[in-house]
């Protein structure tokens, strides 16, 4: 192949070649960060809860009329509230509790296994009615959950009582790695409450105060006049066209009250919002860039044939045929492609040190900076693709006709 | 002769319409997204309270009492109710607040359905420490801080809400239980950065209604946002109404900032900071290593990261970008000028001068510069839709990231820039051509 002549006449185009380069390096080089942050972000966007998401809706109700404030009219409205979402057609299961997956809210608590000394380990805490793990979707992988009596009893139980509790497989192994926790104590860190383990679920995934999959659940009602109260709702089908049934029952129940309905999966794509934002973000700024990229080398290598018209048409003149022609510019282009996925892969590692050093994100790993660079090869291919077959028409006669 | 060279760039246009396109789409797409994405940056890193950020200083102490201590680095981001009402006596700083979020029911006049609504409680001070605009009245008096005095300042948003837009000040609103007599109302103030509330939600609106802080203990007001108990309640507190129990107890869940125009009065701060911690000590509190910070708005700012990294790499990403676009409009315009390079050979036998030359391609740069720039603007525009989409219009009514004046104006100027830049070579690559060699293969 004619490697030889088409260096050189790459040499004396040097202002297009440096342009060529320069635009495929700096694109490789932010395609492969790009690439790179898209695969760290996409990471934490596809841990699942461990909970049925598709089929929860979350429901907050706050009572403002004056006489719910009443402590014991308030403990009824739950339990009616509870029998009520039960009874609608279509829900599987509801729940009371404190736990709000996916809203950065609720309580983290340190704990300790009793009598030990050293650094206490931090938890989510929920308050949970014997409901919850059903609702959920996270069945009880060992031990049992609550009872009725329990949770009845829970939120006017005495704090020098022991209380029972169920926690996530990961907490469990932190506070008794490698023994069965089950019946093993738990305090909390200054040891004024004490807990026994009577339970454990084993996915729990909700991120929140740099904890988010240890979880300690404690049957008791959490309802207050100021706080309200939260119920999830896991139901058989899609949850969200069940909301206005949902919220007709319990304002049937009690009317003085505000109830605010969201699905476990809004609540989940607002927590990812950011996230999500960015992928979308750095997928549209990679393809924008790649099509201004396309349309450069499409640019250039369509003048570049244009200016050798008198060329082409010699060598045609001389006996080339249409593929040496095709063959020219497309070899003539990825030499100058090459050139630029080499510079831009040693470009890619300086951006992500950059990068990672003074903003965010992850180490570059050569398999994106391998793909980016295969398809920018590709991309330089195709482009001029159109130019060199253009150029392979360029008729003979040319080059007699101007001289 | 600049209008001579303005209709010569017209023609060049229309003669090569798909080229012209191609070089418009380039910049258009490079100031779109370049301006989309330092918009997003901007509007978050902008100083969020202009001309009082540099005097405006949040203040933190470490109040923590249990043995183990999660803050060994830094102290907590929150204050307790009982130092915040000590720290709030002194006047070693020209203006200090403490503040919280709160929720609570408003029910309206006409008896219409009650609704719920954010509440900030705060000292007088606040709204002169954070400029917050005023439409009717104005703040409550310090008077009214001490007493407390049942008064409040909503906003506009409210404001139009129960009183029709009117001046409602000396009229009263009803929450939860309370009459409260309003003596301001706000302006449109949808500030993008909550710079009072910097711990919580520091890109949320500001709330609709500014109760006097000490309104909180007899309102039985509790905290919203983050709080942090380390105390287990003492026999007795139980009883307690929760807000109470946060009140009495050690909860934390109070941010304090001061105002300190200079930096001796900064000085002046710490050290009657230190002298208070040093007091609480001996009373028994504070059991771990002082550690007592008075740090700005703006680093506190950065420490937060209020600014999200992402938006950063963003806003770096999308620089690159232009810089790609700009390339590419290099060799455009090399290829442009190139193909009618016999056209210049002509005008240069001619008698055109190289200047002229140089002058008239340069100009044609600029024009495509100038109407991709507006392009690009327009593109950044629904760039910016789609991420308010996922910040979320606020209950103002107002798109989170707007483009401003400043912004469309750098915009253009960036586009110009490019257009010069990337016109630079091309312009001078065609003026250079010697005209003989053009002119023999006519």
């Amino acid at each position: 192949m004619e490697f030889g002549p088409i260096f050189r006449s790459l040499l004396r185009n040097r202002a297009r070649v440096i342009l060529i380069v320069a635009e495929v390096a700096l694109t490789l080089a932010i395609v492969a960060n790009c690439l790179s942050l898209i695969l760290d972000t996409r990471a934490q966007l596809a841990k699942p809860s461990g909970f049925d998401d598709e089929h929860i809706v979350a429901i907050q109700s706050n009572p403002f009329d004056d006489h719910l404030r009443d402590p014991q009219v308030l403990r009824q409205l739950v339990e009616q509230d509870r029998r009520t979402l039960r009874a609608v057609p279509g829900v599987r299961a509801a729940s009371h509790t404190s736990l709000h997956p996916w809203q950065t809210f609720g309580q983290i608590t340190a704990i300790r296994v009793p009598g030990t000394r050293g650094e206490p380990v931090r938890t989510q805490r929920a308050e949970a009615d014997p409901g919850l793990f059903e609702t959920l979707g996270v069945p009880i992988a060992q031990g049992r959950g609550f009872t009725e009596a329990e949770y009845e009893h829970g939120a006017s139980a005495p704090l020098s009582e022991v209380q029972p509790v169920v926690v996530s497989r990961k907490l469990a192994e932190k506070m008794y790695p490698g023994v069965s926790p089950l019946g093993k104590p738990l305090a909390d860190a200054d040891e004024s409450q004490r807990f026994q383990i009577v339970g454990i679920v084993d996915r729990f995934y909700n991120p929140f105060g740099e904890t988010s999959e240890e979880a300690m659940f404690l049957p008791s009602r959490s309802a207050s006049f100021d706080g309200g109260s939260y119920y999830l709702v896991r139901t058989e089908g899609n949850p969200a066209p069940l909301v206005p049934q949902l919220e007709k029952a319990l304002l049937g129940v009690e009317k003085g009250r505000f109830l605010r309905s969201r699905t476990m999966v809004e609540n989940r794509d607002e927590f990812h919002g950011r996230d999500r934002m960015l992928v979308a973000s750095l997928n549209g700024v990679m393809a924008l860039l790649v099509l201004v990229t396309a349309l450069g080398i499409v640019g250039l290598t369509s003048f570049s044939v244009a200016e050798r018209q008198r060329q082409i048409g010699t060598r045609r003149a001389l006996g080339a045929d249409r593929l040496a022609i095709v063959r020219h510019f497309l070899l003539e282009n990825w030499m100058v492609t090459s050139f630029g996925v080499l510079l831009g892969a040693l470009l890619a590692y300086g951006f992500n040190f950059g990068l990672v050093t003074w903003v965010a994100g992850a180490r570059l790993s050569p398999g994106v900076v391998a793909v980016g660079a295969l398809a920018l090869w590709w991309i330089g291919l195709g482009a001029a693709l159109g130019p060199a077959l253009r150029g392979s028409r360029v008729a003979p006669a040319i080059a007699t006709r101007n001289v | 002769m600049l209008l001579y060279n303005l209709r010569l760039a017209w023609k060049s246009v229309r003669r090569y319409p798909v080229l012209s396109a191609l070089i418009l789409l380039g910049i258009a797409l490079g100031v779109g997204v370049s301006t989309t994405f330092i918009t997003a940056y901007h509007v978050l890193a902008r100083d969020p309270v202009p001309g009082k950020s540099d005097s405006l200083y949040y203040v933190r102490m470490n109040s923590w009492g249990a043995p183990d201590s999660p803050f060994r680095q830094d102290p907590p981001p929150l204050i307790t109710w009982r130092d915040a009402q000590e720290l709030l006596k002194s006047r070693v700083a020209a203006r200090s607040t403490a503040t919280f979020a709160s929720l609570a029911t408003v029910f309206p006049q006409d008896g219409a359905r009650p609704f719920r609504q954010g509440i900030r409680l705060v000292t007088a001070d606040f709204f002169p420490m954070f400029a917050t605009p005023f439409r009717y009245g104005g703040p409550w008096s310090r008077e009214a801080d001490g007493r407390p005095e049942p008064v409040a300042v909503i906003s506009s948003a409210l404001n139009d809400r129960l009183f029709g837009g009117a001046n409602s000040v000396g009229r009263t609103i009803r929450l939860e239980n309370h009459e409260l007599k309003i003596v301001g109302v706000l302006g449109p103030w949808r500030p993008r950065v909550r710079a009072y509330g910097l711990i919580g939600d520091p890109l949320g609106a500001p709330e609709p209604v500014f109760l006097p802080l000490n309104l909180a203990a007899p309102f039985e007001m509790q905290p919203s946002e983050m709080q942090m108990n380390w105390r287990t309640p003492l026999p007795g507190e139980e009883k307690l109404p929760y807000a109470s129990q946060l009140m009495v107890g050690e909860s934390l869940f109070l941010g304090f900032w001061v105002e300190l125009p200079n930096p001796e009065a900064v000085k002046a701060y710490k050290s009657y900071l230190d002298a208070y911690v040093a007091e609480q000590k001996k009373l028994g509190r504070f059991p771990h290593p002082a550690n007592n910070r008075v740090t700005s708005m703006l680093d506190l700012m950065a420490e937060l990261r209020v600014v999200p990294p992402q938006t950063k790499a963003l806003a770096a990403i999308s620089l690159l970008f232009l810089v790609v676009a700009a390339l590419n409009l290099i060799g455009l315009f090399l290829g442009k000028f190139l193909a009618r390079a016999s056209n210049v050979g002509v005008r240069r036998a001619l008698g055109a001068s190289r200047l002229t030359i140089f002058v008239q391609h340069l100009v044609e740069c600029e024009l495509m510069g100038l109407a991709g720039g507006v392009l690009g603007v327009l593109f950044s525009l629904a760039g910016l839709a789609l991420l308010n989409r996922v910040y979320g219009d606020g209950p103002e009514g107002v798109a989170f990231f707007q483009l401003d004046v400043p912004m469309i104006l750098a915009a253009v100027a960036l586009s110009l820039l490019a257009g010069a830049i990337a016109g630079l070579y091309p312009a001078w690559r065609i003026c250079a051509i010697p005209p003989a060699r053009h002119l023999k293969s006519q």
